[in-house]
């Protein structure tokens, strides 16, 4: 099932179609291939060592943007990507996966269940390349004309100082794109590339999601995952409001949440466990985040 | 002249009866000769014998001497056949009468006198079941063998004195019984739980499992406190019941560990092999099968640091003791069995360079090196780990000043107390079944003893369902709650036991 959009086909995106020489002569894909697809696209790029911080903006941000209609672009790389789609995938929005190798191998290959989810989900897998070719080191950067190409608009969460991440939104600036960037902690390597965005003004700062929709002139409705919780906080019990209290302020790991409020391991621990079902707190790397 | 001497041979933790045959010809040149497969370590015997009789001042017969240890087609290995073949060989120059009902065992010095020799329980046990009235053992293994009541333990201390014994001229005491406590093996704890600052959660793990004998992994960056935390293990673990002691210390003594002068194991063995572990050396083995690292754990914990060091074929190995709770060793030869259940604490850092949860410290691993580390510890091994625990670094110095992280401090005796208590809760509940601890419940039990309430029924499927346990894992959560309770005195297993009990569930991502 190897299909093929030629650049003189009329189902060619207009929007990478403008981008001159760039603009590839063909495009391989697997899914099913519709113009909405291509219609608002907002590329989401990032570190591959994304930091937790930055796992959690990116499903906050993508998440929200995806129910809004917004494609959500990225290169299927694992971090920042593989979450982006995933995150999308999750909320039933529509993504478009541009790998870096040829159309018929799975890179890396154990996101093998993520590469399914998108094409179960009505998503899209692109590449310029044919049949099992091999990624390579000039293959990425080339990925990322795409990346850029087909989207209005550049969103960089989490870019070191030589990430690829700013390969893409250089990309995007010559493409003459919109580029929005979320700002980081400044004690973190992989906040530099996206701080420095912002800081020569090349780059919009992102704070929420709603400045991004914005940029697509979408109004918000609100996502399922975020009324249910609403829901279930109502039944918090006093203490529960204590670990929230805390959570909020700062992400912690049980024992200096069982510090902080004072209360044995036992107590605290069969509290988390409540939260975490309900879904009010969320477990990473040994922390807990409210959700 | 024919004699015969009755001792006995350890072939793992069994004992098997040996007649040593003695021939004393009056015809033939001198020789001395000894069949019945003997060993090296056997046939060199006849060297310590002559030896040994002529030091003590004792007659040798200079005549065609065959030493047959029957049956003969059993190998026999060891140096404890040197009494029975010296008894034999004086009785035939002192004439006296070979006591009836009695066993002797013991190696030989070439002075004279007898040396600690392995297996005197066995051997003392092996008496008692088949009514042997009275063990001659060395002095200095009499106390191993006093531990069984109703057989006579004479300790000897030399070839002479037992000589003299023998023609009526003296007395040797049997040994009343006694329980000799081995000190040698109490695990000292290198620290008190309350120097440990900090690791709530963790300690609260190991006082679950040292409670409910469940396997835990600790799982964090290197210094972290993880080795801490299991070297201060030993200072709370309970002391081995009377059943559980038997069975350890004849482990110990097939294995020749028991010092001389000591008798009984009381505490909860503590083994913590280096990684570097060979699996035969982990499992126990040879052509003579001895038991391995987990046999030695048996009934207490066996400590294995850098757990995704271990080679995976070594790691493997570990599979059927911890379903089984003990295993077989067959060789050509010879096939023993070997009990081993031990408590599996196992440390591991999260990535290959460690610093993955490192709150200061930057992880250089790449996605798929972690996802190939995580990968060294294989999913059957997980399976049978009840207890998962992430060890977050703690800064110290910033603990020592806060006043509540010092509220939680409690010292070992007192947490002791509790796994004590819940111990002792556990074999009561337990008492018709076989087993000692919650961790060793299988489905039936799990049925029978631990009925939930239905609230806490519901929170247990709805983490099922938000976390994707497997249907394993379910089990073990309840296993856990049930080890909870009991450490709180409770009957029942009440919701907030399950819940506590789902936070130390396997984590995957």
């Amino acid at each position: 099932m190897n299909n093929i959009i030629e650049i003189n086909n009329n189902k060619y995106p207009e929007l990478l179609k403008n981008v001159g020489k760039d603009a590839p002569k063909q495009l391989y894909y697997k899914g099913e291939w519709t113009d909405d697809l291509f219609e608002n696209c907002l590329a989401v790029v990032g570190s591959r060592r994304m930091t937790t911080y930055g796992r959690q903006i990116t499903q906050k941000l993508v998440s929200k943007i995806a129910t809004n209609g917004i494609t959500i672009v990225s290169g299927f790389m694992y971090g920042i990507d593989a979450t982006a789609h995933k995150s999308a995938v999750d909320v039933g929005g529509k993504t478009i996966a541009v790998m870096p190798c040829g159309i018929d191998r799975v890179h890396p290959e154990y996101q093998v269940k993520l590469y399914n989810e998108i094409l179960e989900n009505n998503g899209l897998i692109v590449s310029e390349y044919e049949g099992d070719t091999m990624p390579a080191y000039w293959t990425y950067p080339q990925r990322n004309k795409i990346v850029a190409g087909l989207s209005k608009a550049v969103l960089v969460i989490e870019a070191g100082e030589k990430s690829g991440s700013l390969i893409t939104a250089n990309l995007a600036k010559k493409y003459i794109r919109k580029i929005f960037a979320v700002p980081g902690p400044l004690t973190s390597v992989l906040s530099y590339g996206t701080n420095q965005l912002i800081k020569n003004g090349e780059a919009e700062i992102v704070t929420s999601a709603e400045d991004i929709l914005k940029f697509y002139d979408i109004g918000t409705t609100r996502s399922l995952a975020s009324r249910c919780n609403e829901k279930l906080s109502f039944s918090g019990s006093l203490s529960e409001n204590e670990i929230l209290g805390q959570l909020q302020l700062e992400p912690m790991e049980i024992d200096s949440l069982s510090r902080k409020l004072n209360k044995n391991i036992q107590e605290i621990s069969r509290l988390i466990s409540f939260m975490e079902i309900k879904g009010q707190i969320k477990k990473e790397n040994n922390k807990y985040y409210v959700s | 002249m024919f004699l015969k001497v009755q001792s006995a041979t350890n072939l793992g933790l069994e004992t098997i009866g040996v007649d040593v045959e003695v021939n004393i010809a009056s015809r033939g040149l001198p020789t001395f000769e000894i069949v019945g497969l003997p060993a090296k370590s056997v046939d060199e015997s006849k060297e310590r014998v002559r030896t040994a009789i002529l030091n003590s001042g004792l007659e040798f017969p200079q005549k065609r001497i065959t030493v047959n240890l029957a049956p003969a087609d059993i190998p026999k290995e060891g140096s404890f056949y040197d009494l029975p073949i010296a008894v034999a060989l004086l009785a035939s120059v002192a004439n006296f009468k070979i006591p009836e009902n009695s066993l002797f065992f013991g190696e030989l010095s070439l002075d004279g006198s007898l040396r600690h020799t392995r297996g005197g329980l066995l051997l003392a046990l092996f008496a008692k079941e088949n009514n042997f009235k009275n063990v001659f053992v060395p002095k200095d293994s009499a106390n191993e063998a006093a531990v069984v009541r109703g057989v006579n333990i004479f300790p000897v201390e030399s070839l002479s004195s037992l000589l003299s014994y023998l023609l009526n001229k003296s007395r040797i005491e049997p040994l009343e019984y006694r329980k000799e406590e081995v000190d040698t093996f109490k695990a000292k704890p290198d620290f008190d739980m309350a120097e440990i600052l900090g690791q709530e959660q963790a300690k609260r793990a190991v006082e679950i499992s040292s409670a409910g004998g469940h396997n835990i992994l600790l799982l964090g960056s290197p210094g972290a406190g993880k080795t801490m935390l299991a070297r201060a293990l030993p200072g709370i673990l309970p002391s081995l019941q009377e059943e559980e002691s038997l069975e350890v210390t004849k482990i110990y003594s097939a294995a020749g560990k028991i010092p001389p002068g000591g008798s009984i194991i009381t505490n909860c063995p503590y083994r913590s092999p280096h990684h570097t572990i060979s699996g035969v050396g982990l499992i126990g083995g040879g052509s003579k099968p001895k038991p391995g690292e987990v046999s030695l754990a048996h009934r207490g914990v066996l400590f294995l640091d850098e757990f995704s060091e271990y080679p995976r074929s070594v790691m493997e190995v570990l599979r059927q003791p911890m379903e089984d709770g003990k295993l077989t060793i067959s060789r050509t030869m010879i096939s023993v069995d070997y009990p081993a259940r031990f408590i599996l604490v196992a440390s591991a850092n999260p990535c290959p360079c460690g610093y993955l949860m490192h709150p200061k410290k930057q992880c250089s691993c790449s996605e798929r090196e972690i996802r190939k580390y995580k990968k060294r510890i294989s999913g059957p091994i997980m399976d049978r780990i009840d207890l998962h625990i992430e060890v977050p670094v703690v800064d110290v110095k910033e603990l020592a000043e806060d006043d509540n992280a010092k509220q939680f401090l409690e010292p070992s005796v007192k947490i002791r107390e509790r796994v004590i208590n819940a111990r002792l809760l556990q074999k009561n509940r337990f008492i018709n079944d076989g087993i000692f601890v919650n961790a060793e419940m299988k489905n039936e039990q799990i049925k029978k003893y631990c009925q939930l309430p239905k609230e806490a029924k519901q929170i247990l499927i709805s983490a099922a369902n938000k976390f994707n346990l497997s249907a394993r894992s379910y089990f073990k959560i309840i296993k856990v709650a049930r080890t909870i309770a009991d450490l709180e005195n409770s009957l029942k297993i009440e919701t907030s036991h399950i819940a506590e009990a789902i936070q130390y569930r396997f984590k995957e991502n």
